[in-house]
């Protein structure tokens, strides 16, 4: 039998390379160089997305033949211009014109009729992580390097930061609650156990804390998350679910230091997920995370449904025989050692390989 | 027709988003027989991004199954089958796994060409982004923002029967040039044009060196004739195109199945299609798979197809959209005991996040049984709204006679017992009359449709093989009755036993009789005043010869439409007692 390969892998490792490439949505203008040093919150590139089009018809504007209307166009495709500049015309006894309705560039003429692009906004995407500019293609994609602890969740609200990290709560099941959340947490990177409530997050928000990261959250609380300013991530799941233990003492042993949460963004690249970065100082050689780990005994797995959902797991055997399980469900199974609960068996679709 | 097969052994691979199945078929005593089938994980997504891991992983299960070598040592496909025994004479390839095609739809008439170009996108895997038509008020500028700030992969314009309406398409068609224009080359959308015919030649003169420009036949080619077969075939390859762009290994497979390789939905539409031409023509065939992130609807009568891929509702990530048609509490209707709406929700989120999983606990299993009825039963209800008059959803609520009903998707296939595919059927499709659950628990159905075309008979020897389940026959009476009320009596004589079956079947009940796989009764129902059983209008009698099943005969006399309790602990009661009945639970 080949290499059994699973679907899915996450990725908690405590010192390796980190590569992400930041891609505009439309080209665009890339403003960093290759091997420019970058701090977080450096904008990479830019663009203009969804400017408004202006589909003119000279003909009907200037009251002319459609055969006519090209030779009254006095603008050229490229031209900028301002709003009530004229673009064509004047023609006739009451010097008719077609004036631009707003600031732009012309974009197209064809066939007597004038596009005009107006101004959009500027969609600017920052580094997200402190890195090095290793790559670029000067218009849309920038590729960026770091070294550093790289803890991978499941969710995010969407939004990314960068900011010191403190523990909050007394393990990686602990509730994140209101009266947690002083003034000491002002500026943070919040990492809690679970959180089933409004109430914390709000206050995190008077806090301006530049992020949380959870194990598990209510799925009642995703209308909530996505409209605070602030990042959320989770690394498990929904429901009451704590930070898997490889995960959670990768926090616990860099608290104090800085980490970038990007919980997603609004232009994912295929295969991103939400994640927090904590760069390292190192002179060492790190190696880059393996693209893909196969399934065999010895490998780090995590259970992805209960009974054992988010527990940190090795690999002792793949069975042969499917299991029955109490849905009465068969299933081809794995048997695997969780650290303080024995050896389990579980389908192997439940679980994920932690590299 | 010669019954022994040209072409042997026949291996067929279908690609969905989470799972890759192998299947290998082979003649025993001339007849074509599922010799294995392997399941893997689908390696369409990062960090692979290529389907190839997964088809040879399901590969490697079947040649352990079998000890048949498949593939050569530079992993190439041996085809023809060698002298040795390895490799096979045919392969066929189907996907359904890859991104969504984001499409902006631009028509004529929203009754006609647009209407058209809408159902031909509702059958197929596309994620429909914009619709522009000519009587739409937006100004032109308007139009141009829409189809920039959709990023369509694909532009399907469609208008105007052959020989009428010329200039308003062409302009329809200039907007989109202009459109698609501004959108830099390596985004630059396909635009498949399937409308006007005598306009194909000036279209692609006008556009063809600055556009990639696909011409189909019309969809409307005139006012009363509607063709979406070709244009179908401008979709799928624009769709493999897309899908190809964005996920390696696809190029293989076409390789392998010498260009035949097609979409899932378009294979399971072929088979579906092809056996309405075999059964009752009075009624229709119908066939319902619920994937991990496409449900599809396949209905077809008298070879009249009518499908429906809803690429929105499935049991993986898509789940959550679900929630915009149904609520947590349409879900918790199903379930025989009590769930919180929270722990509902966390599921459905969880579910969406990790899609391969497995429900390793009870309570998670009925959950998931409920969603599944709840995603078969709301699509259900939109493919019906394209069914032929008189079987539509606006000419009857009730679902019209079909025969059989096929049914596959994980869900259903590993159920642990029978009856709670069957239950979970009933429930979300609610059948009339008499009729057939079939169940296709390998999910073999697309890869006979893909087959069809090189080995026609495959399609019939699989089905009567037994690797289709028949969970049983169906009776369920229409009409109005009080709760407890006889309805209709039954004698049913079983061929292979002296013993006859003989009883009364009142209004709310659901009656099993087990009649095991391959043999046979005689059934005579006898339907009380105003009570319909399919027989020709209510009250009539009559009698036919059915077959047995994983389940047996199963009459559902709880309603048509079924109205559940609306008490929790009542309707949670009802729901244990009918599992109870119908053999899922003992």
């Amino acid at each position: 039998m080949s290499e059994l390969f699973l679907s899915s892998m996450t990725q908690v490792i405590p010192i390796t390379v980190i590569r992400r490439e930041r891609v505009l949505p439309v080209p665009g203008a890339v403003l960093v160089r290759v091997n420019e040093r970058l701090q977080a919150a450096d904008i990479v590139a830019e663009a203009e997305i969804d400017p408004k089009h202006y589909y003119l018809d000279v003909a009907r504007g200037l009251g002319v033949s459609a055969k006519d209307a090209g030779r009254h166009i006095t603008c050229q495709k490229g031209d900028r211009v301002e709003t009530g500049d004229v673009l064509a015309g004047p023609t006739g006894v009451p010097r008719r014109t077609v004036r631009a309705p707003a600031a732009g560039r012309i974009v197209g003429i064809n066939r007597g009729r004038i596009l005009l692009e107006s101004f959009g906004q500027v969609l600017q995407i920052k580094a997200g992580f402190p890195g090095k500019v290793i790559s670029s293609d000067g218009v849309q994609a920038v590729t960026i390097e770091a070294i550093g602890t790289l803890i991978q969740g499941v969710w995010g609200n969407g939004l990314q930061n960068y900011g010191v990290m403190r523990l909050v709560g007394d393990g990686p099941s602990s509730r994140l609650q209101t009266d947690q959340l002083d003034v000491n947490l002002r500026g943070a990177v919040l990492v809690a156990g679970i959180c089933d409530h409004p109430a914390p997050f709000h206050q995190a928000t008077e806090l301006s804390v530049r992020g949380v990261i959870l194990g598990g959250m209510s799925s009642e609380l995703i209308p909530v998350a996505r409209r605070l300013p602030y990042p959320v991530l989770l690394t498990e799941g929904f429901g009451e679910h704590p930070i898997n233990a490889a995960a959670f003492n990768l926090f616990v042993s860099n608290v104090g230091r800085e980490a970038a949460v990007d919980a997603g963004s609004a232009w994912p690249q295929p295969g991103q997920r939400p994640e927090a970065i904590i760069p390292q100082p190192t002179s060492r050689q790190v190696s880059h995370p393996d693209r893909v780990v196969t399934l065999k005994p010895g490998v780090r797995v995590r259970v992805l449904k209960p009974p054992y959902h988010g527990e940190v797991a090795v690999v002792k055997e793949i069975l042969k025989r499917v299991e029955t399980y109490p849905s009465g469900i068969r299933a081809k199974s794995v048997t695997i050692e969780i650290d303080g609960v024995g050896t389990k068996t579980v389908p192997l679709a439940n679980i994920e390989i932690l590299q | 027709m010669s019954t022994i097969p040209d072409a042997d052994t026949i291996l067929a691979v279908d690609v969905g988003s989470v799972s890759t199945r192998a299947s290998l078929f082979d003649v025993v005593d001339g007849h074509f027989r599922l010799i294995a089938s392997g399941r893997a994980p689908s390696t369409v997504k990062a960090p692979l991004s290529d389907i190839s891991e997964g088809v040879r992983m399901a590969l490697d299960q079947v040649k352990a199954i079998t000890g048949r070598k498949l593939l050569d040592d530079t992993d190439l496909l041996i085809m023809p089958v060698t002298s040795r025994g390895s490799g096979v004479d045919t392969f066929v390839a189907t996907a359904s796994a890859g991104p969504k095609v984001r499409t902006v739809l631009v028509g004529l008439m929203p009754g006609v060409s647009t209407e058209s170009a809408l159902r031909l996108a509702d059958s197929t895997y596309l994620d429909l982004v914009g619709v522009i038509d000519l009587l739409d008020s937006r100004h032109e500028s308007e139009k141009i923002d829409l189809i920039l700030s959709a990023r369509p992969d694909l532009i399907l314009v469609v208008g105007g029967t052959d020989g009428g309406a010329q200039d308003s398409v062409l302009q329809l068609i200039e907007l989109v040039a202009v459109a698609s224009e501004l959108i830099s080359p390596n985004q630059r959308p396909r635009i498949v044009y399937a409308g006007n015919r005598n306009l194909g030649a000036a279209i692609a003169d006008r556009m063809g060196e600055r556009l990639d420009i696909a011409l189909a036949p019309n969809v409307r080619p005139s006012l009363r004739v509607e063709d979406l077969g070709h244009a179908r075939l401008a979709l799928g390859e624009a769709i493999a195109e897309a899908r190809n762009k964005r996920v390696h290994g696809f190029d293989e497979l076409e390789q392998w199945s010498g260009g035949t390789m097609m979409l899932t939905a378009d294979a399971y539409g072929r088979v579906i299609r092809y056996l309405s031409r075999i059964y009752d023509p009075a009624k229709g065939v119908l066939g319902v798979d619920v994937g991990a992130t496409n449900t599809m609807i396949a209905a077809a009568f008298e070879g009249d197809l009518r499908l429906s891929v809803e690429t929105n509702l499935g049991l993986g990530e898509p789940l959550p959209t679900l929630l915009r048609h149904s609520s947590l509490s349409d879900i918790a209707r199903w379930l025989p005991y009590e769930i919180s709406e929270r722990a509902i929700l966390d599921y459905i989120y969880n579910k969406s996040i990790n899609p391969a999983t497995v429900p390793t606990e009870e309570a998670d299993l009925h959950l998931e049984l409920a969603l599944a009825r709840e995603i078969l039963r709301l699509s259900l209800k939109r493919a019906r709204k394209r069914w032929p008059k008189g079987r539509d959803i606006k000419s009857t609520w009730l679902m019209p006679p079909v025969e059989p009903v096929i049914a596959s998707g994980s869900v259903l296939a590993r159920a642990p017992r029978p009856g709670y595919a069957a239950l979970a059927l009933l429930d979300a499709l609610q059948p009339t009359g008499i009729t057939t659950l079939v169940l296709d628990p390998h999910g073999l159905s697309p890869s006979l449709g893909a087959a069809s075309g090189s080995v026609p008979m495959l399609t019939v020897h699989v089905l009567e093989s037994g690797s289709f389940v028949s969970l049983g026959t169906v009776v369920a009476p229409v009409g109005s009755a009080r709760m407890g009320r006889k309805v209709l009596s039954l004698h049913l004589e079983l061929e292979q036993s002296s013993e006859d079956v003989v009883g009364e079947i009142r209004m709310g009940q659901l009656a099993v009789v087990p009649i095991r796989q391959g043999e046979h009764a005689h059934l005579t129902l006898r339907p009380e005043r105003g009570i319909d059983v399919g027989f020709g209008g209510p009250g009539k009698a009559g009698a036919l010869r059915i077959a047995g099943g994983a389940v047996g005969l199963i009459i559902d006399a709880r309603g048509r439409p079924l109205v559940l309790a609306k008490e929790p602990d009542r309707r949670r009661e009802l729901n244990k007692k009918w599992l109870y009945d119908i053999g899922a639970v003992v």
